[in-house]
């Protein structure tokens, strides 16, 4: 009986399938605000899933210089790792599915496998976009990895304690972002850069590169890609609205705090123009890390006083 | 096919023929050095349409509407440079009414035009709101253009020795209302372009050309003008009525992709005070003068401002109802080479941008040159010649 409610909350509620299904929907959400700030009608609710349908079902096609293993085995990795990852955020308003001393990093970690499998699946074709925006990837991810992972560390050292539900335990339903602003700008931003969505999309700006990273992938493999790019942004949603919003206990209290981080990343989005990923690079190292270590300092201080 | 790597090996990003980056099929070759362009190379030809040649075995009518369909963007202009070529050369002028005419309608298509670039370069730079703003905007002037001549792209509003149509009290109220709205929407994007962060970290110092390198490689249009330039055949050549309206020219001197935003920009409000004071001394009379079907043999040059810079035809007549040889020369042609001399020592991401700093219009300017040189015969293919050629090109 145990087992297959495990089976059940894995694959269908509140991880599995209702991640897919949640990340498809915030997909739409974000397209159509965005299309709605740019005047434009936008798509309608069901967009998403007829384009993840569409790609499922397309040949796809394995160019011939290309690691086939690698090839097909990455995108079914990266939305691994997206879909693990999920299973230790309070998804939908519950508690994390699991939970162990540590969590936090690797859910973090979890994360970035999505990018570092979006690296490699560029790197692994002698597609010219692909090798540069293979390239910009790894490049991006050094650059806002450590910042934005500072700044989900500012919260666990309040809280003294790497565990997820335990940070938000110790939160007590209090807005962090107040006495944290820093971490939560530099968090939100992370996650601009986590997604590669304006002004951070360097690493697949149509303009230069076509799709960067992913232009060899066409049937099943992008649509795995994507699939896991949607649940990256339900994750990365839920971990800075559980940490610096107050929690995210029930789900009104959740779809609202997301949509409400959700609109602010759309926000973002619409205002900037893309920066080069030269420019990326410097706007992390420069700013970003020392902010993020300027409140780290005075949080590790006023700790130390405390104690 | 695996890569040799016994030889090294040059990274050359390819941009075109097909790429998301351009509108039209162009080709160019980047060689990168990481994300530094260390060398660059076009190649021109995939739109070639072989209108040139056409021209010869059509009548000096029937010329105005194919001349006209040379570009989608700056129609109106082609078909003037043409119009103007040909009265000059049958020794007609066209009435002042119609020459007034000819004015609003070209600068009507600037402002399509400028506001139709702002769009593009703003979609390169990644700035996507920018880009549907500023189109949304264009369809203000569009539908002025659709209203006045019954057409959004190819207006044909020109007729040989005059124009077509004619303006009433209620299309005068239609621009005038629409000009307001476009003059109040222009001072935002002046306003977004010189003080938006993240756009002048893609465009301030991007791509600058000095004015030395401007007149030495021959830029035409806002391109030269954004280097200090003044360049602008409106004024430096008057025509049709730009005699009686005169253009202040805008210049800047940064050269860089800003200053080519601000030019462009600005050349709007020009326009709108062009418009404007067209519609209030609109000179009465006819708007059309007798043309004779068949021109005694001469030949004549013919130069306007197009939104791009200037355009230029050569037009030789041969004493019968068709024209013996027509040149055209497009701005794009002048501009090209800029890009291959700006992109190197830039970013790839910047490369985009530089080129469409330019405002390319490639099915315009793609031409074929016979070389002869002394030592080949020249020969002429067949299709079976060519077509085999084709295949063996690409089998290789």
């Amino acid at each position: 009986m145990n087992t297959i409610q495990d089976l059940f909350t894995l694959m269908f509620f509140p991880g599995g399938l209702f991640v897919l299904a949640l990340g498809m929907s915030y997909e739409w959400v974000d397209r159509k605000l965005m299309a709605r700030v740019q005047n434009r009608v936008g798509p309608r609710w069901f967009q998403p899933y007829a384009d993840i349908a569409k790609l499922l079902v397309k040949e796809e096609v394995i160019p011939a210089d290309s690691n086939r293993l690698l090839f097909i085995g990455l995108p079914i990795l990266a939305l691994a790792g997206a879909l693990t990852a999920a299973l230790y955020v309070p998804l939908a308003g519950f508690d994390p599915l699991y939970s162990f001393k540590g969590d936090l990093i690797v859910a973090l970690y979890l994360l970035s496998l999505l990018t570092v499998c979006t690296g490699l699946a560029g790197a692994n074709t002698t597609d010219r976009f692909s090798l540069v925006g293979a390239t910009r990837t790894l490049t991006q991810l050094f650059s806002y990895e450590a910042p934005f992972l500072l700044a989900m560390l500012g919260p666990a050292v309040v809280a003294r304690s790497w565990q997820i539900n335990e940070i938000i335990a110790d939160a007590d339903g209090q807005w962090l972002l107040i006495v944290q602003p820093v971490g939560f700008v530099v968090a939100l931003i992370g996650l601009l850069g986590k997604l590669e969505i304006a002004p951070f999309n360097a690493p697949e700006a149509e303009t230069e590169i076509v799709a960067g990273a992913l232009t060899e992938y066409s049937g099943r493999g992008l649509a795995l890609f994507r699939l896991g790019r949607h649940v990256e942004l339900i994750v990365g949603l839920t971990m800075v609205a559980a940490f610096y919003m107050g929690g995210v206990s029930g789900l009104p209290l959740f779809v609202l705090k997301t949509l409400l981080l959700l609109l602010i990343l759309v926000g973002i989005q619409s205002l900037v123009a893309r920066l080069r990923i030269d420019q990326t690079v410097g706007l992390w190292w420069r700013w970003g890390v020392l902010l993020v270590l300027a409140q780290w300092l005075v949080l590790v201080i006023w700790e130390g006083v405390q104690a | 096919m695996k890569l040799d790597t016994t030889v090294p090996q040059r990274f050359v990003v390819p941009i075109g023929p097909q790429h998301p980056a351009l509108k039209e099929p162009g080709h160019f070759e980047f060689t990168v050095d990481g994300e530094q362009v260390t060398g660059a190379s076009v190649r021109l030809g995939y739109a070639h349409r072989g209108i040139e040649k056409a021209t010869e075995g059509r009548n000096w009518v029937q010329n105005l509407y194919l001349l006209e369909r040379i570009c989608g963007i700056c129609s109106h202009v082609h078909a003037t440079a043409y119009c103007l070529g040909v009265e000059r050369l049958a020794g007609v002028t066209a009435p002042p009414r119609a020459q007034a005419i000819r004015l609003l309608v070209a600068e009507l298509e600037r402002i399509h035009s400028h506001l139709l670039w702002l769009g593009v370069a703003a979609h390169e730079a990644g700035f996507d709101t920018l880009f549907m703003y500023s189109w949304r905007d264009r369809e203000t002037v569009m539908d002025i253009l659709e209203a006045l001549t019954g057409n959004r792209v190819n207006y044909s509003a020109n007729l040989l020795g005059g124009v077509k149509f004619d303006l009433t009290p209620e299309l005068t109220d239609k621009i005038y209302k629409g000009l307001e709205l476009l003059e109040e929407r222009t001072h935002q994007y002046v306003d977004v372009v010189t003080s938006d962060a993240t756009l002048l970290q893609r465009t301030r110092g991007v791509g600058a050309t000095t004015r030395e390198q401007a007149e030495e490689l021959g830029l035409v249009g806002p391109t030269a003008r954004a280097s200090g330039v003044e360049r602008d055949i409106r004024t430096e050549a008057p025509y049709a009525a730009y005699p009686d309206f005169p253009v202040q020219v805008v210049t800047a001197t940064a050269g860089d992709l800003e200053a080519r935003f601000v030019v462009r920009l600005q050349e709007l409000f020009e326009a709108y005070r062009l418009i404007r004071a067209v519609l209030e001394k609109l000179p009465p009379g006819d708007l059309q003068a007798r043309m004779p079907r068949k021109i005694k043999p001469a030949e004549t040059v013919s130069r306007v401002e197009a939104p791009r810079g200037e355009l230029f035809y050569f037009i030789k007549s041969n004493g019968t109802d068709q024209p013996e040889r027509i040149k055209v020369r497009t701005p794009t042609l002048c501009n090209l080479a800029s890009v291959c001399v700006l992109a190197i020592g830039s970013q790839l991401a910047d490369v985009p941008m530089i080129l469409a700093g330019v405002d390319p219009c490639f099915s315009c300017n793609d031409r074929m040159v016979t070389v002869y040189s002394g030592d080949t015969a020249h020969t002429q293919w067949t299709w079976k010649q060519l077509r085999q050629y084709g295949i063996d090109y690409y089998r290789r």
